[in-house]
């Protein structure tokens, strides 16, 4: 892009703002836990949708406040399960290093993003047995999702949370969630990555920040600061094996929080999170294309790692920092034309700050995240071929919010680099600017 | 790399709380408190503290009025201020059946903050001190016989007319009674198995003594022995399964600590 291209774009988005700013009036209506216990997002969420302390307990308590007004028959007359979520926002995308018919080239383009809606639907059947359903979709293209869909047993033992199960698609109980992540254009890349060999394919699709079909088991005490969560469940995108589990998978977390009562330091966490997916790699085939769930020969994908948070300041309002490393690992049999298991590793640090300001309205917002391969699959293969670096900046200013909704103003900047997977083995880039609004009710 | 990074968070994270290791202060701080506050309780409370938030409206039982210093529970005596660890209490625990959650989940940091600044829309806690506590003697301990000495006190005091003759918060007088506020109120179904302010024997005691200010509910100190508040204890816990009672007998907790 030319000098006089970066400026313009620079206006277009200073005007979006101030238009944002200037005309955008409350929504109003009613997100569901706010209305049906009178809290505001802020009981519940950091900075949203970060959960914090009292939200995180909430969740872990099967999204029961347990003073007998959480059924469907005790719970405020009110009370409807059902809330919307939206982002409309300006997007503009450059990837650099392109293959076109023209030669390498970047691409830029921006625009008003097509977005799409959740429809979050949750809540206590009876005590302690929760839900959530969440469709997701119904952008231009059309389609519609099961994002989640899920019931919870709290308490299997009378009055002990140490044994809870959640049957159906759920995230996994990830270190930072992923579908709970402040940032709205990039993802974690640690929960994503696999190794590749140049021009070839993995068979293993998993994704630790994709929601699994299984059953987890959850324990915790009374405030949530000792947890331990494992889910068994088929790993998603497989083509499926004939055994008992198409695609037998077990992810397990434990985590245990520190609070100080004074000092810098208000609260720490540690904790140690494993997987293992397996995937099938051969299969019966019809007219030379696998039959769905005749694979066998299962081979595995793994990731192990630890994490650490801490707070500085009141958590209140706290800077808020995640560290999280992982290693990785897929077998040779996974990766098309490799000739050793691949293995890497991957980190990202977080930091959300929440500036102490009157109700709370900022949240300031950067992540760095890492991976650089330890094995390339292929071992002629260049030793930092698909590393990668991205970086995220961003801000998000809440601009109302009350017990029945709220709407920010939301705006980051991130970039990814790619080393030597484009047009001979040059790195490839993708940067994003987005301003929105977020707005749940 | 990267194991020299893992190394190396733990290490500065532990330098970090090193430095936190200062004594621990027992008061909170009213300016963090404003913060948690606004986090947590606005929506009901209101920002003057005035019970009058944006929920308010839509509660049959309304958000506490902090202005007056009035609290319903309290380990101090009919009129006085509350303690500070009366007030942890009501966070630690909740009032069950009514809006106001357990806020266990929050650190004591920000408890102590937010009462401090609780405190603050009240007067009365910058010119009055609260009185010492009520002290509780010993539970003599749960049994049919003390249960039936109870029915006979919740005669005499006439109970029934504000919590009906079972208990279940349906007396002749249930539908006439207001708060200091002039809002409706209902009395408590006492068959629930949970007592709002608390399910240990010595919260249902504790009731009797100091009454919940603010409510028709009053106290009985100048009138009620103890031997006849514990025999109501034993009555009210008979009307459910879910009270968990003291058989044994053993030895209550006797005064509740804390700043004042």
């Amino acid at each position: 892009m030319t000098r006089n291209g970066s400026l313009r774009v620079v206006l277009q988005l200073a005007v979006f703002a101030i238009v944002m700013f200037v005309f955008i009036s409350p929504a109003s209506a009613i997100p569901a836990f706010a209305r049906k216990y009178s809290l505001r997002c802020t009981a519940c969420h950091e900075s949203w949708p970060v959960l914090n302390d009292f939200g995180r307990n909430f969740r872990d308590n099967g999204y029961q406040l347990r003073l007998g007004r959480d059924d469907a028959v005790t719970a405020d007359p009110g009370y409807w399960p059902v809330a919307v979520h939206i982002t409309p926002r300006y997007l503009y995308t450059k990837a650099t290093n392109q293959a076109t018919d023209q030669g390498v080239k970047d691409i830029g383009s921006g625009g008003v993003a097509d977005a799409s809606i959740d429809l979050l639907m949750a809540g206590v059947l009876t005590q302690d047995i929760s839900f959530l359903v969440v469709p997701t979709g119904f952008a231009a293209d059309g389609n519609v999702h099961l994002e989640s869909y899920w019931a919870y047993f709290s308490r299997i033992f009378k009055n002990s949370d140490w044994l809870n199960i959640r049957v159906g698609q759920h995230e996994v109980d990830l270190p930072a969630s992923g579908h709970r992540g402040i940032s709205l254009t990039d993802s974690y890349l640690l929960y994503s990555y696999h190794p590749g060999v140049p021009g070839g394919n993995n068979l293993s699709a998993y994704d630790m920040g994709e929601n699994q079909q299984g059953v987890e088991f959850l324990g915790h005490d009374q405030t949530s600061l000792t947890r331990y969560s494992v889910s068994v469940f088929s790993a998603k995108d497989s083509l499926g094996s004939q055994n008992g589990l198409s695609s037998p998978s077990v992810y397990g977390h434990f985590q245990k929080y520190f609070r100080f009562k004074d000092g810098p330091v208000s609260e720490a966490e540690f904790g140690a999170w494993g997987v293992v997916a397996n995937y099938p790699t051969e299969f019966l085939t019809s007219g030379g294309a696998p039959i769905p769930g005749s694979g066998s020969k299962l081979q595995s994908s793994t990731r192990y790692g630890v994490e650490a948070n801490v707070w500085l300041g009141p958590t209140v309002a706290p800077l808020h920092l995640d560290f999280v490393y992982g290693h990785g690992s897929d077998k040779k049999e996974l990766l098309m034309g490799a000739d050793r298991a691949g293995t890497w590793n991957g980190a990202f640090v977080e930091a959300i700050w929440v500036p102490p300001t009157d109700l709370l309205h900022w949240g300031i917002f950067g992540r760095y995240d890492i991976i650089r391969n330890q094995n390339q699959s292929l071992s002629t293969a260049p030793s930092n071929y698909n590393n990668q670096d991205q970086w995220t900046l961003g801000a998000r200013y809440t601009i109302a919010y009350s017990i029945r909704d709220e709407v920010a103003f939301h705006g980051e900047i991130s970039s990814d680099k790619v080393k030597g997977i484009g047009i001979g083995g040059l790195d490839q880039r993708v940067d994003n600017i987005m301003l929105g609004v977020d707005f749940t009710y | 790399m990267f194991y020299r990074v893992a190394l190396w968070v733990p290490v500065l994270t532990g330098l970090l709380l090193a430095a936190g290791s200062a004594e621990a202060a027992n008061t909170g701080n009213a300016g963090n408190g404003k913060l948690v506050y606004q986090r947590y309780c606005l929506s009901c409370h209101g920002a003057q503290g005035n019970g009058q938030g944006e929920a308010a409206e839509y509660m049959s039982i309304k958000p506490r009025d902090y202005r007056q210093g009035t609290y319903k529970w309290r380990s101090t005596p009919s009129g006085s201020l509350p303690l500070d660890s009366d007030l942890e209490h009501t966070l630690l625990n909740g009032l069950y059946g009514t809006y106001m959650p357990t806020w266990r989940a929050l650190d004591e940091r920000s408890r102590l903050d937010v009462i401090a600044y609780i405190k603050t829309f009240s007067p009365r806690f910058t010119t009055e001190k609260p009185q010492d506590p009520i002290i509780i003697p010993p539970d003599p301990g749960y049994s049919d016989a003390s249960v039936a000495r109870g029915d006979a006190v919740y005669q005499k005091y006439n109970c029934a007319q504000c919590h009906g003759a079972g208990g279940q918060g349906d007396g002749p007088s249930a539908h006439e009674l207001k708060d200091d506020w002039g809002n409706a109120l209902v009395p408590y179904d006492l068959t629930k198995g949970h007592v709002k302010c608390g399910d240990k024997s010595t919260d249902i005691y504790r009731v009797f003594m100091s009454g919940l200010a603010g409510t028709p509910m009053p106290t009985f100190a100048d009138s009620l022995s103890s031997t006849d508040a514990w025999d109501l204890v034993h009555f009210i816990q008979s009307l459910s399964p879910g009270y968990a009672k003291n058989m044994a007998g053993t030895v209550a907790s006797t005064t509740a600590g804390g700043a004042r």
